[in-house]
């Protein structure tokens, strides 16, 4: 069985996502990636120095994130990988799904009062449908 | 020689006064510019220093740097998103408010109808330098501190020109509409093109220099150059500056460095602090508090006048605008927020200073201005931080403010634990009392940890609040590094602003993330 990949971007319930994610690797004994996605579409266009400065930046952020979330896997008897990528989050993940062979993706569901969202409330359903359909991967989304 | 010296002096003074007030107001809750004008009121009641304010003064010296920089700061995305309520405010909001107060203190104080709106155009235009201040001050939303300045910017502009049109027409005694409607499009428009052409320019030079003394210098000379231009082409020079720093702080600065983009607008805030804190405290020297108790009846008239118009224009003009098809929504509390905050200042003082000899009743038109104004600094400029309050438009995220609490009761807890870990060590704190005390420090130490763990399980989004503040101190003493090994001739010049540069450039990146990804407060109303 391929890995479940747990997708964080450090969200309001990013914490009971891998929670979830990490429970479910040791149910299915499978391996358990964290996976974040640096997309800096919200800011805009900016000129390349900061372009730049923001992709690094963001992707820093997204690894200190991704090192937390292996800890806590590490705790809890489970040896989690992590991958950072860059781009658009949904061609990105995509991609990834793929090239791992993933059996299940877990991500969260954004909250209505959580500063910039990839996607709004509600189209994390219509994201998910998207992912499933494209990738043929089971999803899960975790509120 | 001895002239020169001697305002010299009276400026250093006021300035020194000016950063003792700035000093005191850190302690106390009054917004900057309403304790200057107490104090310049203080200084002109006991003739401690005498200075004459002319119109001059305050429209060809103090405003363009003021108005410059605020336009400056503007980002034009910001002003995109705002700009319908802001021009329905500016324009049609200030042609209206002047005619609504135009009406009633005609009526109220007996003025004829062109002395009145005379008064109407001068009382218009709003100044909410502090009520920005404060904006800034309690983190109110991004949007409405932009509503609230963009209105301003723009509405000195309509302002004066109504004002000009007005005065001639009371000086020829006849008013065309037509011709009227046509003067303000040609001198509002063409200030504005005056001041996007030089800007243009400007923009296009520093784009293409990266040194922040010349950049500095080209600036200084866009400000106070488009206004003179304007003026000495019979345009608006309030909009020419305007326009001049919208052009300039938005495309000039996209090939800007950032430590030079630091260094030009830390210097842009600087010259606006002198020219705020000088001109407030003229406003209160100006003010002959005698003669505002002995007109205490119009100057009240004046302020209901002032009030009502507010009022009509932001509620009445904002619902209908609101019903005429596509318009960015303005939410209820906002409109509270606007109708308040709408100070006047500077621009209507310096109006009222130059209105010419001639005029009928113009020491009442002024000593009402005077009064206006002090009313509005003094009751809604104290009273609009309670407002915010109330209108919840204050509130950061629980979970931040709990975080911060939680953080705050630690530190003071370890604080205390050391401190008395030194009284024992000195041997001030007997080894009973030392140990049943650590003992209680410990366990409240071991509650607030768990505590903050609970609320980072709780709400996970803290933890990347947390990394950001953490990366952007992080920055901060690498920062500080460079400017050590810069002194201590570890590295040169050159090496330092290429580091510098960088870390500046990803602190303005952190800030850019920060911004996107902090939660935002309770839903607005």
């Amino acid at each position: 069985m391929g890995p479940i990949v747990c997708a964080t971007r450090g969200g309001e319930v990013s914490r009971r996502t891998q929670e979830r994610a990490i429970a479910l690797a040791r149910e299915r004994e499978t391996p358990l990636i964290f996976f974040f996605v640096a997309d800096t579409g919200f800011a805009g266009p900016t000129n390349e120095p900061l372009s730049e400065a923001l992709d690094d930046e963001l992707a820093r952020l997204g690894r200190t994130m991704l090192y937390i979330a292996r800890t806590r896997a590490r705790e809890q008897g489970i040896s989690a990988h992590s991958v950072a990528r860059h781009g658009t989050v949904s061609e990105v993940m995509e991609n990834f799904l793929r090239e791992v062979d993933a059996s299940l993706l877990v991500m969260g569901t954004p909250q209505e009062n959580s500063g910039h969202q990839s996607f709004k409330p509600g189209e994390i359903t219509e994201f998910a449908e998207q992912i499933r359909a494209a990738t043929g991967v089971e999803v899960l989304v975790v509120s | 020689m001895e002239k020169f010296l001697a305002i010299e002096t009276v400026v250093i003074i006021l300035l020194f006064v000016a950063a003792i007030v700035a000093i005191a107001v850190r302690r106390i809750r009054l917004p900057y510019t309403v304790a200057l004008v107490l104090v310049g009121l203080f200084i002109s009641l006991e003739h401690i220093l005498v200075f004459e304010v002319t119109p001059e003064l305050i429209l060809a010296l103090f405003l363009p740097p003021l108005i410059f920089e605020a336009a400056f700061h503007l980002e034009f995305s910001s002003l995109r998103d705002n700009l319908l309520p802001i021009l329905v405010l500016a324009v049609p909001g200030v042609m209206l408010s002047a005619l609504i107060i135009a009406g009633i203190v005609s009526v109220g104080v007996g003025l004829s109808l062109g002395v009145a709106v005379v008064f109407g155009a001068l009382i218009s235009a709003t100044d909410p330098v502090a009520v920005v201040a404060l904006f800034r001050t309690l983190g109110v939303p991004r949007r409405l501190a932009v509503a609230v300045e963009g209105e301003s910017l723009f509405n000195d502009g309509t302002a004066i020109v109504i004002f000009h049109l007005a005065l001639i027409a009371v000086a020829t005694g006849s008013f065309s509409v037509v011709e009227g409607v046509a003067d303000f499009l040609l001198v509002s428009l063409g200030g504005l093109g005056v001041g996007m052409a030089l800007g243009w320019v400007a923009a296009y030079l520093i784009a293409h220099i990266d040194d922040y003394f010349i950049e500095i210098t080209l600036t200084t000379v866009l400000a106070f150059g488009a206004y003179l231009m304007a003026e000495q082409l019979h345009l608006s020079g309030v909009l020419a500056v305007v326009a001049a720093g919208l052009i300039s702080g938005n495309i000039g600065s996209r090939g800007m460095s950032p430590t030079t983009k630091t260094v030009l607008f830390s210097f842009w805030e600087y010259l606006a602090f002198v020219s705020n804190s000088l001109v407030f405290l003229l406003i209160g020297m100006g003010i002959d508090l005698n003669q505002v108790i002995t007109h205490i009846g119009p100057i009240a008239v004046a302020v209901a006048a002032v009030l009502v118009s507010r009022a009509i224009v932001v509620y009445g003009l904002l619902w209908l605008a609101d019903r005429l098809g596509r318009f960015v929504h303005v939410p209820l509390s906002w409109r509270h927020t606007l109708f308040w905050g709408g100070l006047r200042g500077a621009i209507g003082l310096a109006l009222a200073l130059s209105l010419p000899a001639g005029l009928p009743q113009r020491d009442l038109l002024r000593l009402m201005a005077f009064g206006v104004v002090l009313f509005t600094l003094l009751a809604q400029g104290t009273t609009i931080s309670f407002l915010l309050n109330w209108l919840g438009l204050t509130r950061r995220p629980p979970q931040i403010v709990a975080r911060e609490r939680h953080l705050g009761r630690l530190y003071a807890a370890q604080a205390g634990l050391r401190h008395l870990k030194e009284l024992h060590r000195d041997g001030l704190l007997g080894e009973d009392v030392w140990a049943a005390l650590r003992e209680e420090y410990a366990q409240a130490s071991d509650q607030l940890t768990s505590e903050m763990v609970q609320l980072f399980a709780q709400h996970a989004d803290l933890e990347r609040e947390v990394l950001l503040r953490t990366r952007r101190e992080a920055l901060r003493a690498e920062r500080g590094a460079l400017g050590d090994a810069l002194r201590q001739s570890l590295i040169s010049e050159e090496v330092f602003q290429e580091l510098t540069t960088e870390i500046d450039r990803r602190m303005e990146a952190l800030d850019i993330i920060g911004e996107a990804t902090m939660p935002s407060r309770p839903a607005e109303t």
